[in-house]
């Protein structure tokens, strides 16, 4: 890789899936063919040494651009360059080039140990055998998984086997790695512990790219993010200024009694509201949770309340925050990122 | 290339061993399927030979007819299970993706994947051989050496077929019916259990077309003396032929049902 060439180079780049409709027995129902754009033009780049986040809901595009990069799948149109190499022409260069950790815990072999997975990666990656000991060595050190080294992985906790899958990623010391959703079901404790060793590979002068719908995690992890829904990319900036973009802008949370039909649309009528979310509280009580940014929470909470109230519902609780970048999602797309 | 391929195959034999039990019947079990075999010839013979078979093949030994037959077509399903199911048990487990993001061409995973079916079938044959030997009085009268030699373009030929095969696991993410189908017609169409000359005229034609078919003659006709179906130097051009052409053909259509499903986004599908 060129000492000024960006990572990642993404252009156009689109991914149309078609779908066919299913009926019964008869396996396709004949003309009903479907076009879904998974990712519909998205332009971005990753700077050398940084960490860019995909920040978006599930279905939004993330996976499919990850895939796109890692070869997995070829792209309707757009280009996409990594390490300076193009996806499509030169994929066993891009492949060389990267290290990828897709979702979930089915990427290493469960009946082999974890040594013997990383042995056998080594091997798929050319790496020669006194060298891929000593990098094994020291990637199961690294990543806390030498005490349990030779036990089969079918006996591994869900964090132990995201690690061991970054470990493989990591076998043939790629300049880039794609990460995605890298904390999907993990414990907080195992999921803090990934998130570290993300710095660490950052500070070991590793380019990463990762997907995640966690926005703190996000906020946390990147240096600059892409947000993305329904195929499109919508905002890309440092998280600090995603916020700042929102400006002066308040957010009062507030959690009422009962479902809120119609009152997302009064609240949106009122001066000085800017956009309103709603989801369910998660606290299983018959609440739920209204998000509403606003230009002067001072002026606008009365307001507010007295809707909520006009509507029937009793407030339950409310607070007023500084944005996160839910809010700024909520912002951008009207609705909240768990919807 | 070669570590690779040794590396999927280490892979590949640990795993095998971690089921002991799988792994021990996978071994005996051929000796458990020709033993009636043995025992069906006798019924047929009178003073040990089966006349009526030797008039069709030119050996009344039975039992040695059916057990080539059955070593050379544990050959042609190791690479049909080593190819086809190997590749649905990826995709099955989802190790399918991790493997392709390394820089390992396609065609060598399937090749690697064969390797220990490979061996297994060849500890399976050697044990059923040694068996024969003991049990039944088997032994084989030809040259040895060129039995082989003229099964290495048939086995080659078949690692092209399966590289075709594999792409339509790939397409149609099913591989136990179509492997057991495939595997069977094509062993069976080639003269595994029987002289491909007792066929009626219509599956003979295609049973005709299958070179793997000359391959069988052609070890019976070395071993056992039968009476060969083409003369055995034109068996072994017909088989070079398939061999060429099986491989390129195979790769090519494997290649471009690789490209179909890495635009339909199904590689990882199951």
């Amino acid at each position: 890789m060129n000492e000024r060439q960006d990572a990642v180079v993404v252009v156009g780049l689109r991914k149309v899936f078609e779908r066919r409709a299913r009926r019964g027995l008869l396996r396709r129902a004949q003309g009903e063919v479907k076009t879904l754009s998974a990712v519909d033009g998205i332009d971005f780049l990753v700077k050398r040494g940084e960490i860019f986040g995909l920040l978006g809901p599930n279905g939004a595009g993330k996976t499919t651009t990850i895939k796109m990069l890692c070869t997995l799948l070829s792209p309707t149109s757009g280009t996409a360059r990594v390490a300076g190499h193009d996806v499509v022409r030169e994929a066993a260069k891009v492949r060389s080039s990267l290290g990828t950790v897709l979702t979930g815990e089915r990427s290493v072999y469960w009946k082999l140990t974890g040594r013997e997975n990383l042995r056998y990666y080594a091997a798929l990656y050319r790496i020669p055998r006194r060298k891929a000991r000593e990098r094994i060595a020291e990637l199961l050190e690294r990543l806390e998984l030498a005490g349990r080294a030779d036990e089969l992985v079918e006996k591994y906790s869900s964090g132990m086997k995201q690690r061991l899958a970054l470990a493989r990623a990591l076998l043939p010391s790629p300049p880039i790695l794609l990460l995605d959703e890298p904390t999907v079901g993990l414990d907080p404790q195992a999921a803090r512990n990934l998130r570290q060793t993300i710095f660490d590979l950052k500070a070991g002068g590793k380019t990463v790219l990762l997907t995640t719908h966690y926005m703190a995690e996000a906020d946390e992890l990147c240096d600059r993010i892409a947000i993305i829904d329904q195929g499109r990319i919508i905002a890309l900036d440092s998280p600090a200024a995603l916020k700042e973009g929102l400006g002066a802008k308040e957010v009062v949370r507030l959690e009422i009694q009962g479902e809120p039909n119609g009152l997302g649309d009064a609240l949106r009528a009122l001066a000085l509201v800017e956009s309103v979310a709603v989801r369910p509280s998660v606290n299983g009580a018959g609440t739920c949770e209204l998000q509403v940014i606003t230009s002067n929470s001072r002026r606008s909470i009365g307001p507010i309340i007295e809707s909520v109230r006009a509507a029937g519902h009793e407030v339950v609780h409310f607070q007023v925050v500084q944005p996160t970048l839910e809010d700024v999602f909520i912002r951008l797309t009207g609705k909240s990122l768990r919807d | 290339m070669i570590d690779t391929l040794l590396a999927i195959a280490r892979k590949d034999l640990i795993m095998f061993f971690r089921y002991p039990i799988n792994a021990v019947f996978r071994i005996v079990e051929p000796i458990m399927w020709l033993t009636p075999a043995f025992f069906l010839g006798r019924g047929f013979s009178v003073d040990g030979t089966a006349t009526g078979f030797a008039a069709y093949t030119g050996t009344g030994d039975f039992f040695s007819f059916i057990l080539l037959g059955s070593l050379l077509g544990a050959y042609i399903s190791a690479v049909f299970w080593g190819i086809g199911y190997s590749l649905k048990m990826e995709m099955d487990s989802g190790v399918l993706e991790s493997n392709w993001m390394t820089p390992v061409p396609r065609l060598a995973f399937l090749v690697g994947r064969t390797l220990t079916s490979l061996v297994v079938t060849t500890l399976n044959c050697t044990g059923v051989l040694l068996a024969s030997w003991l049990l039944f009085g088997f032994s084989a009268g030809g040259p040895v050496s060129k039995a082989m030699l003229i099964t290495l373009p048939m086995l080659a030929g078949l690692y092209g077929f399966g590289f075709a095969f594999a792409g339509l696991v790939l397409l149609m993410r099913d591989a136990n019916t179509l492997v057991d189908v495939s595997s069977f017609l094509v062993g069976e169409l080639s003269g595994r259990g029987f002289p491909v000359t007792v066929l009626p005229r219509a599956l003979m034609v295609i049973s005709l077309v299958l070179p793997t078919t000359y391959g069988f003659d052609a070890v019976r006709a070395l071993l056992l003396g039968t009476k060969p179906l083409l003369p055995l130097g034109v068996a072994a051009v017909v088989l070079v032929g398939f061999m060429v052409a099986m491989l390129v053909l195979g790769g090519m259509a494997f290649s471009a049902i690789e490209r179909v499903c890495r635009a339909r986004g199904t590689l990882g599908m199951h």
